[in-house]
């Protein structure tokens, strides 16, 4: 540029502030972002319009719905800037990684938003496809001449603004670099390793940034710039004295900004976008119905692979199951991988902590409940002798039903005795399914105590719920004293619905007979898909802790405080899965000094003992214990705690704590009844 | 110039390989937990497979205790390798140095509540060998009375890596089958169910005792584990099997439970073993340095273990076993202390 | 052949000829842990389908060991899946896995 090229185009454009320094309005440089941009346009176009027509047209419905509910829409716009741009969720849990995050974002779309209000306000022509609207907003410090002396207040202004959001997107930039190679320092003891298209878009993403300092200090001079810019293009100056080849940098710019559109798609930052279909989704309810299509689509690509999940699963107490993550999972979901896909769905442990911590509320554990679904519905099964099961009163007999079992004509015959009845189904007179227990009052309600399998294994709940039920005077009958039928969640944990669904409608069919109005559950696994599936109407399901908070708030179990501390470990299915946090505290509270645990609430670990894991081996599952007992063994500052006794309010999480744990474990309500006048 | 001898544990074990020690001429310390000597044998009644009262072999150990250095309700309170020797101070604050120690420490009963689904502690008519043993010696339990209906249940805590004890406990079934017996005894009317898992009649005469179990006294041995226990409204237990020969689950009503505990390894053992930087073998107990040639030697110079420190033993097993660590231990300070070898040429010179 | 006026009858014997080595390698290569039970019948006694029906993972294991893939479908087709059996057995084995795998393999048949 020359003086006399400057002199001509400062008479040209008159008293105006702003003036088109390249008269056609383009550069051969921007050439490699119009390609990778226009490319990523298309296939996100094509994408939305597979998804949208890949998901089923009722939940098309309630999509278009939701997005005219103003309730929802206003979820939907608070959720977008919280979620995408702030990243309040990674905030809340990791200060320093969400300034991180929130940086680029928010700091990105920033810098888009105000380069478009720029042109809009100094340019406004340039807004036109034909005028170069593609990319001008983007290079508009190339195309534009400021002149120094007639800067107005307004335009010193958006120089300000530009270069303040270019820095807060650098500081965050040098934080994901540092992230690279010392992930600890915020927070994350484990992060994921990338792909080739992440690192393609991870390096382009780390340079777009610097580079875009680079080239917009090259030509401050002549555009204009502030804080930033300006003394930076002194630098320059400086260095390379008066003349500036600024040509190289912009294509340089250019050219990354092509890369990382164009390796988007086949990278983990194509959440950038998904991310905001996946929340419309969310908030609309819709649900995966396929692991892979529709919905699930969205949820997938909507992963940033940030790696939180990695430091929330319980598997990887040993390194060897990283793989299993849902941030793998879901990779492998992208690209196809069947046999790998099946193998990690059937290892989760289905605690759901990743979906909890997950700052874009990523399902992960319903994506493989899904992918189990595909699998292992298919399997046989046959429950023709749970049609011989009715109401209370009604005797089992299961020796009719008992479907007749097949010989086998391979040279092997059942023997006669596997032909024949159950033994003690028939000679026990105890085989009704329900058992009167306690005294009857009139003024409670009825009360339904089903204990479910797991519970019979461990007898001290059992007894404890008895004895609590008989000292408040509750009215209520045992549904499955001799043992009951399934709930159906293992079968329903395991992708087999259809299995379950037949549990489901047996247990529902005796339920409803029985007339009573509060069901009472001891297993947290049985309790949730009491709540959630059942729906039985009229009746009350609650969680033993629950039911026992409510007789000691109506005064009806009268404790005393004893000087012992406990810790308590929320179940997995009752804490993250039923949202039954303060009931147990509240009551232990009023009996025991209740110590917290490093990690609990819905950061809680699970046991090791879970009955979602289809695949994990008791080795594995040991690790998996004894990490967690070491976890609520301590504080979260690491101090131990030394508690008298480790409570708990699960049958499965007794069992198998009992089994490994140092100090005394107990169930809720057998340190409630301890604790009972 | 005699060597010190420590022996830590005064169990059938300790006391037998003292005996030993102290009179091939070495100077013996003896420490024990408890406040009397005997360990397990002072809390069981009558052994297999003959019935002897416990009492007996007890009387006879003690008998040969003479000049031994006894210190009861003691404890280690540190123990450390020096270059031929070892520092040992005591929870009564003497301070040994014993150029050879024998570690005799015994195993601990698995606690059977660990065992949650058999209800130990919760149910009332559940009890352990241990207890059962007990009221064989004392006739007073609440929770025994007078039973129509007895079983006892095999491997509580063994063969179980659930429990964490993968290896099988070795006295439990032939233990079981004397308790029956003696069950039998003591209820005439009452009949008695064995569950096991495999019935491993090892050792001399036991099979002699299976036998009389099955002819004399009637017991009934069912193949299958028992996994579920519940209790009905009139506090009799409803125990739950499957009768694997014939393939079909079995349930029975019983007044009394009584659960065969199985060894574990001592944890006060572990303690030392510990202080002395020694890392178990998998089943918990003593690793020692040859599982074929060399059972009595720890896996450092100078240590030496007896009894059920290495495992699950039998009471002649774990005698034997502490003579054998006598000769070691003479043959290792002879080796490695050259006035111990003059003397020993002195004193067989003069005759 | 000598007629001897009477045939034996196969069925009444296992045959372990019958047993099929590949899949039963196939299963084991599914969940290894079927190698490991020791029939102690834990699980059958403490099995919640059982008291209404024949079902029984360790019949169904010695079922297959013995050849008979059919019969061993058969004993788990009444299985509710609840983890009773996995938490009672002795030796650690997942047998909620081995019974979806053996339903895969054999069911499959």
């Amino acid at each position: 540029m020359t003086k006399l090229h400057v002199a001509v185009f400062l008479q040209t454009a008159g008293a105006s502030e702003v003036i088109d320094r390249v008269p056609a309005s383009f550069s051969p440089f921007v050439l490699p972002f119009v390609i990778g941009i226009s490319f990523f346009l298309c296939w996100i176009t094509v994408g939305l319009i597979r998804v949208l027509y890949a998901i089923p047209a009722s939940d098309r419905r309630k999509l278009a719905i939701s997005l005219v509910n103003p309730k929802i829409a206003w979820k939907n716009i608070r959720d977008l800037f919280c979620d995408c741009l702030f990243h309040v969720k990674i905030w809340q849990r990791k200060p320093l990684l969400g300034y991180m995050h929130s940086s680029i974002a928010f700091g990105w779309f920033m810098l888009i938003v105000l380069g478009h209000i720029e042109v809009a306000l100094f340019v406004p022509w340039h807004l036109s496809f034909s005028k170069g609207s593609l990319y001008y907003p983007i290079f508009y410090r190339y195309f534009i001449w400021t002149d120094p002396a007639h800067v107005t207040l307004r335009g010193s202004f958006f120089f300000f603004l530009m270069d303040f959001f270019l820095l807060y997107v650098l500081t965050g930039i040098a934080l994901a670099v540092f992230k690279r190679f010392r992930s600890i320092v915020l927070g994350m003891r484990h992060t994921t390793k990338p792909s080739l298209a992440d690192r393609l878009a991870l390096y382009s993403l780390w340079l777009i940034f610097p580079l875009r300092l680079l080239a917009e200090s090259f030509t401050a001079d002549l555009s204009g710039g502030s804080f930033l810019t300006v003394p930076v293009n002194h630098l320059w100056h400086l260095l390379f004295g008066e003349k500036l080849y600024f040509m190289p940098v912009w294509w340089a710019y250019s050219i990354c900004l092509g890369v990382f559109f164009a390796a988007m798609p086949f990278s983990r930052y194509m959440h950038i976008l998904t991310e905001v279909l996946w929340i419309l989704f969310r908030n609309a309810g819709l649900q995966p119905s396929h692991p892979r299509k529709g919905v699930a689509e969205a949820e997938i690509y909507a992963c940033s692979s940030c790696g939180l999940c990695l430091d929330a699963c319980p598997m990887n107490v040993q390194k060897k199951n990283l793989k299993y993550s849902s941030v793998y999972f879901i990779r492998r979901l992208r690209r196809h991988n069947e046999r790998k896909i099946n193998l990690i769905a059937d290892k989760c442990l289905m605690c759901d902590k990743c979906h909890v911590l997950c700052p874009v509320g990523v399902d992960a554990p319903a994506l493989r409940r899904a992918q189990r679904k595909t699998v292992k519905n298919a399997l046989t099964y046959d429950y023709s002798y749970l049609s011989a099961l009715s109401a209370p009163g009604s005797s089992v007999s299961s020796a009719e039903n008992a479907p007749e079992t097949e010989t086998s004509g391979r040279g092997c015959s059942v023997p006669s005795a596997l032909g024949s009845s159950v033994s003690f189904a028939e000679n026990a007179p105890e085989t009704e399914i329900f058992g009167r227990g306690g005294a009857v009052s009139s003024d409670v309600p009825r009360v339904l105590y089903f204990a479910g399998c797991m519970t019979h294994l461990t007898p001290r709940i059992l007894r404890s719920v008895e004895e609590l039920f008989r000292k408040a005077g509750v009215d209520w009958q045992f549904m499955d004293r001799e043992g009951g039928i399934c709930c159906g969640r293992p079968l329903m944990l395991a992708g087999r619905t259809d299995a379950a669904a037949e549990l489901v409608a047996a247990n529902k069919r005796m339920i409803e007979a029985s007339g009573c109005d509060t069901l009472v559950l001891s297993c947290p696994i049985c309790y949730k898909i009491f709540k959630e599936d059942y729906a039985l109407s009229g009746i009350r399901v609650l969680h033993h802790t629950q039911f026992i908070k409510e007789l000691v708030d109506a005064g009806r179990l009268v404790l005393s405080k004893g000087t012992d501390s406990v810790v308590y470990h929320d179940p997995c299915e009752l804490g993250r899965g039923c949202g039954v946090y303060a009931e147990p505290r509240a009551v232990l509270s009023q009996i025991a000094d209740l110590k917290k645990p490093s990690q609990d609430g819905d950061e809680s670990v699970c046991c090791g003992g879970s009955l979602g894991s289809l695949t994990l081996n008791a080795n594995d599952r040991e690790w998996i214990t004894s990490g967690s007992v070491k976890i609520l063994l301590k504080a979260s500052d690491g101090s131990p705690l030394h508690p008298d006794a480790l409570v708990t309010a699960c049958p499965l999480c007794l069992k198998t704590f009992n089994e490994a744990a140092p100090v005394p474990v107990k169930d809720f309500a057998e340190i409630v009844l301890e604790h009972s006048a | 110039m005699k060597n010190n001898v420590l022996i830590i544990g005064g169990g059938p074990a300790g006391m037998e390989a003292s005996a030993q020690l102290q009179r091939l001429g070495y100077n013996v310390i003896l420490i024990e937990r408890e406040s009397t000597l005997g360990g397990h044998l002072n809390r069981w009644d009558r052994l297999f497979p003959e019935g002897v009262p416990a009492s007996e072999p007890l009387e006879a150990l003690m008998k040969n205790m003479n000049g031994v250095k006894c210190f009861t309700d003691t404890e280690i309170q540190s123990i450390n390798r020096l270059d031929k020797s070892f520092n040992v101070i005591l929870s009564n604050g003497i301070t040994v140095l014993a150029d050879a120690v024998l570690i005799a420490c015994g195993f601990d009963l698995f606690d059977a509540s660990r065992k949650e689904e058999y209800g130990y502690g919760i149910y009332d008519h559940v009890i352990t060998n241990a207890d059962l043993e007990a009221w064989f010696q004392s006739k007073s339990d609440d929770r025994i009375d007078n039973p129509k209906r007895v079983g006892f249940v095999h491997c509580v805590g063994s063969r179980d890596e659930k429990a964490g004890c993968r290896g099988c406990s070795k006295v439990c079934c032939v233990t079981a089958v004397k308790e029956a017996c003696e069950i039998k005894e003591a209820f005439p009317d009452a009949q008695v169910y064995c569950f096991y898992m495999d019935l491993r009649m090892f050792g001399r005469h036991y099979e002699d005792l299976y036998l009389k179990a099955q002819k004399d006294y009637g017991v009934r041995f069912i193949r299958g584990r028992v996994s579920e226990v519940s209790e009905n409204q009139d506090r009799s237990l409803l125990v739950k099997a499957e009768d694997t020969l014939s393939s079909k689950p079995v349930q029975i009503t019983l007044d009394l439970l009584v659960l065969m505990a199985g060894m574990r390894h001592s944890e006060a053992g572990r303690r030392i073993a510990d202080m002395l930087n020694l890392a178990p073998e998998d089943d918990g107990f003593f690793a020692v340095r040859n599982n074929l040639t060399a059972n009595q030697q720890a896996r450092m110079p100078g240590l030496f273990l007896a009894g059920a420190a290495t495992g699950p033993k039998t009471l002649p097993e774990s005698l034997a076993d502490a003579r054998s660590a006598a000769a070691a231990i003479d043959h290792y300070l002879t080796d490695i202390f050259p006035q111990t070898r003059k003397l020993k040429k002195l004193v067989k010179k003069n005759g | 052949m000598v007629d001897f006026g009477f045939s034996l009858s196969p069925s009444s014997r296992i045959d372990l000829d019958e047993f099929d080595r590949k899949t039963f390698d196939r299963l084991l290569a599914l969940e290894p842990d079927a190698k490991k039970c020791m029939e102690c019948g834990s699980c059958s006694a403490v099995c919640t389908a059982s008291r209404y029906t024949e079902t029984s993972v360790r019949r169904a294991l010695h079922a297959l060991r013995n050849g008979c893939g059919a019969q061993a479908v058969e004993e788990l087709k009444g299985c509710q899946f609840c983890g009773k059996c996995t938490m009672v057995c002795p030796r650690g084995i997942n047998t909620r896995h081995l019974i979806l795998s053996i339903l895969k393999i054999y069911g499959a048949l």
